[in-house]
């Protein structure tokens, strides 16, 4: 009797124990989708009100911070990350023979996958937690209540700009990552290990198509709306944390704006790629 | 009160909320009739921000409503609440000024993003707003480089920009020195007077709101315990207000040599009470005349360091021979000479008649837009009015008798301190 | 100065990005910006392999256009190419189109030679004098089983 009793209590508190780790499962599925619907409508709100009056100003400023001020620090990514890539494609492909194959190599990983993601990443490192972490600051000092009081649209005046300055300045930059890649790839490979310059140019001219450059033109414009729309999102909300209010929710929202920024910058680019292009 | 105004402006009704279990708001209720002050008084964290923002519709409430005109706000329509917010204006307690934008570019936001009107029009608008709040230099400045008092006054401009008709002050005169206190104080009474707006206002400071505010809500443990006139609340007895007042009042003290009006009166209990044979006693009263011309010639600062220094003279001709002081109005004060008849207290009003004309009330801080009007002083008359008064007469009949006997004191220049 | 500094600093900014943009566009992603400075042309096939839109065309090793589009002819049984050829080009009836390898295991392209003779094709003519491509995994076949020139 007594070790049936055991039994049973046993038997229900493992019981117990699945149902709670499958409830919080469900529990942190359901948060996830709900977040996304928001930030969707986040989104959505936001860009519908780019074209009133009075944006062009704080876009121009936006533009200022998220793009022009971006450019030294991607031209010097995309460099090395041009040299390297050259420098590790002439040892590969010296043994093959193929080293003339470089200039193509470089033309079509960049153009296709690096330079979109790799540029949108350092804007999310730059740019997008600063974001977070100005809009969560002017959450926790009242401000985006201040702007309530004032009739003034909170989404029109601090997201909105930042949505249409992000739009325009992902793909100008990834235009700009490519190009100073591909000098870079240059560099390592014609004046560091020899590699005949005419065949460099080209072999890249050759081997890419419209469709990649449009690909990787795409990706960048699909990572700003992914970008701007998570930064902005966690900052807007940084007040609403549960493991954290005030400072700390702040602190806690720019670390998941980063984070999230990368992961679906990522599998949004394997998914791109496998479905589209 | 009823009769005159049927409808209440504002009307918060049996209103509950709670964050995490923990009940902040326990049903309250709150009116607000047309051009009326109300101040709400309580320690910090009792949720006294949090009933202003269910006011303005940022928090809803989890029971009971907020009525505006007898429309409740949470459940008004997008155009009825933007007019709603039209007519209403928050004082934030941080300020929530925003650090990117120059003072001039805050204060003229709620302007800029709302009505159609001219650039040019606006902009000088917002010029003279900040000249009358001596904030003219800082135009050109961001918040980050302005002192803790001058952000206050940046938000209190902010806020009025708009002439709103209902105004919600949260905290505007935490963290000022106490002569800006009293500043904002009285700035909020003169608006309130000029454009005859309603408020609702949070402030520590006492005795300085009962000078300004005509209904007094006290807020304690989620209730409210206490609502009436200023009046009321000195006859008012409850643990709070030992707790919470007593400290404000030493405060006080401390800063210009007067006692608050109840410590006034402890004291005339305890002086007078203690010898009943030989209970007569000197009353004074002063008063200094014109000051709302003042106010309007050299700025509201100028103002309130007028009152002090009065405070400071008056402390030290009276307090050495045992006499005792307070504020009785907002330019009003009363001084108990114990054991003293009319002549000796005459004797000593007229050395400090003598010694004001000596030294006069010079070298204010004057507002930036007096200079410019070519206003460096102004002339000032203090009246003076004696009465004799025994233990047993009620102290108000000895103040009326004293104010009926006023007479002009002195005249005299008060000068304005050199930049 | 800061409200100087940021606005040419943004105009610095979106001139760089528009001409990295552009000349993406156009130098790598092969986008001509007048139609008119090309025209098209056919030519019919037995087997193209692997050429597909964007392969360029070449003349004697030269760039001269691009593979528009590839169709099957069903009922000839052929393969026909669709590609533009840049103005001034002149190229006749008897020209002959040829698919090649770049190198060993490189990319298809077309190559035309102008030929001579005959007259001269307009927008829109067909070649029809065509070599299909080496299969060389066929080659490698018949090299390893001995049927290159062994049919002496």
């Amino acid at each position: 009797m007594e070790e049936s009793v055991t039994q049973l209590s046993e038997s229900s508190g493992r019981r117990g124990l699945f149902s709670e780790f499958f409830g919080a499962i469900g529990r942190a599925g359901w948060r996830g989708i709900d977040h996304f619907g928001a930030a969707g409508i986040f989104f959505i709100q936001s860009l519908a009100m780019i074209f009133r009056r009075q944006q062009l100003k704080s876009i121009v400023q936006q533009i200022s911070f998220i793009g022009a001020q971006t450019m030294g620090i991607i031209a010097l990514v995309a460099l090395f990350t041009g040299m390297v890539i050259g420098l590790q494609l002439y040892y590969t492909l010296i043994k093959f023979g193929a080293v003339s194959a470089i200039g193509s190599a470089i033309g079509l990983s960049l153009v296709r996958e690096l330079g979109p993601v790799l540029t949108a990443i350092m804007i999310t490192a730059r740019a997008g937690s600063a974001m977070t972490a100005e809009i969560g600051i002017q959450r926790i000092s009242e401000q985006i209540d201040a702007l309530i009081t004032m009739r003034i649209n909170p989404l029109a005046y601090l997201i909105s700009p930042r949505v249409a300055a992000a739009v325009i300045s992902f793909p100008l930059l990834t235009a700009l990552f490519d190009l100073i890649g591909i000098a870079g790839g240059y560099l390592s490979s014609t004046i560091v290990t020899g590699v005949n310059t005419g065949a460099y140019f080209y072999r890249l001219k050759a081997s890419l198509a419209w469709i990649d450059v449009m690909g990787g033109f795409t990706k960048a414009l699909v990572f700003a709306v992914l970008v701007v729309t998570i930064c902005c999102y966690n900052g807007f909300y940084a007040h609403m944390r549960k493991e954290g209010r005030g400072a700390r929710g702040v602190s806690l929202a720019t670390t998941a704006a980063v984070v999230q920024s990368c992961v679906c910058i990522l599998i949004s680019d394997y998914l791109i790629t496998s479905f589209f292009l | 009160m009823d009769q005159i105004h049927p409808q209440p402006l504002i009307e918060v009704k049996e209103l509950s909320k709670s964050f995490n279990d923990r009940v902040v708001l326990n049903r309250v209720n709150l009116k607000l009739f047309k051009g009326q002050i109300v101040a709400i008084i309580g320690k910090s964290g009792v949720g006294k921000s949090v009933l202003l923002k269910h006011i303005i519709g940022l928090l809803e409430p989890d029971a009971g409503e907020v009525l505006f005109q007898g429309m409740p706000v949470a459940r008004m329509k997008a155009r009825e609440k933007e007019h709603y917010l039209g007519k209403i204006s928050y004082m934030f307690q941080n300020n929530a000024l925003f650090n990117s934008l120059t003072v001039h570019d805050n204060v003229a936001m709620p302007l800029r993003y709302q009505r159609r009107a001219e650039r040019k029009a606006i902009d000088a608008k917002v010029m003279q707003r900040l000249e009358q709040m001596e904030l003219g230099d800082a135009a050109g400045k961001y918040p980050g480089e302005l002192s803790g008092g001058m952000q206050k006054r940046v938000a209190l401009a902010r806020a009025l920009i708009t002439e709103p008709d209902i105004v919600l002050f949260d905290e505007p005169t935490t963290g000022q020195d106490p002569i800006r206190k009293n500043a904002i104080l009285g700035m909020i009474a003169a608006y309130q007077h000029k454009f005859n707006f309603s408020a609702i206002l949070i402030s520590h400071d006492l005795p300085d709101i009962f000078f300004i505010s005509d209904i007094i809500l006290a807020l304690y443990d989620g209730k409210i315990i206490f609502d009436g006139t200023p009046e009321a609340f000195e006859h008012f007895e409850h643990p709070f207000r030992t707790e919470f007042i007593q400290s404000l009042e030493l405060l006080q003290q401390e800063l210009t040599g007067l006692y608050s009006r109840r410590q006034f009166k402890v004291r005339y209990q305890m002086d007078l009470f203690r010898n009943p044979r030989e209970s007569g006693y000197a009353l004074l009263i002063f008063n200094l005349e014109e000051l709302p011309r003042v106010a309007e010639q050299l700025g509201p600062t100028a103002l309130q360091e007028l009152i002090a220094v009065m405070s400071a003279y008056i402390s030290k001709h009276f307090n050495e021979v045992g006499g005792f002081s307070t504020r009785y109005g907002s330019t009003q004060f009363v001084t108990i000479l114990p054991l003293a008849n009319a002549d000796e207290a005459g004797r000593l009003v007229a050395l400090l008649a003598k010694d004001l004309t000596r030294n006069g009330l010079s070298r204010l801080a004057c507002a930036e837009s007096a200079a410019r009007g070519g206003h460096r002083s102004a002339s000032i008359t203090i009246t003076a009015g004696i009465a004799e008064g025994k233990s047993q007469t009620p102290l108000n009949l000895v103040i009326e008798a004293a104010r009926l006997k006023q007479q002009p004191l002195v005249r005299f220049n008060v000068k304005c301190r050199e930049n | 100065m800061k409200k100087y500094a940021s606005e040419t600093w943004v105009g610095l900014f979106m001139t760089i990005g528009l001409i990295c943009v552009g000349y993406m566009a156009i130098e790598l992603g092969h986008v001509s910006l007048f139609g008119g400075d090309s025209y098209p042309l056919k030519a019919r096939f037995s087997a193209i392999s692997e050429l597909h839109a964007g392969s360029p065309v070449t003349m004697m090793g030269i760039d001269i256009g691009q593979v528009t589009g590839v169709s099957l002819d069903q009922k000839d049984h052929q393969a026909v190419v669709q590609f533009r050829v840049r103005d001034g080009i002149e190229i006749y009836s008897d020209a002959i189109a040829s698919i090649k390898t770049q190198g060993l295991i490189g990319e298809k392209y077309l190559d035309i030679d102008a030929g001579g003779a005959g007259d001269q094709l307009k927008p829109g003519g067909t070649i029809t004098d065509t070599i299909p491509p080496v299969d060389l995994t066929d080659l490698i076949g018949k090299y390893a089983f001995g049927s290159v020139g062994g049919n002496k």
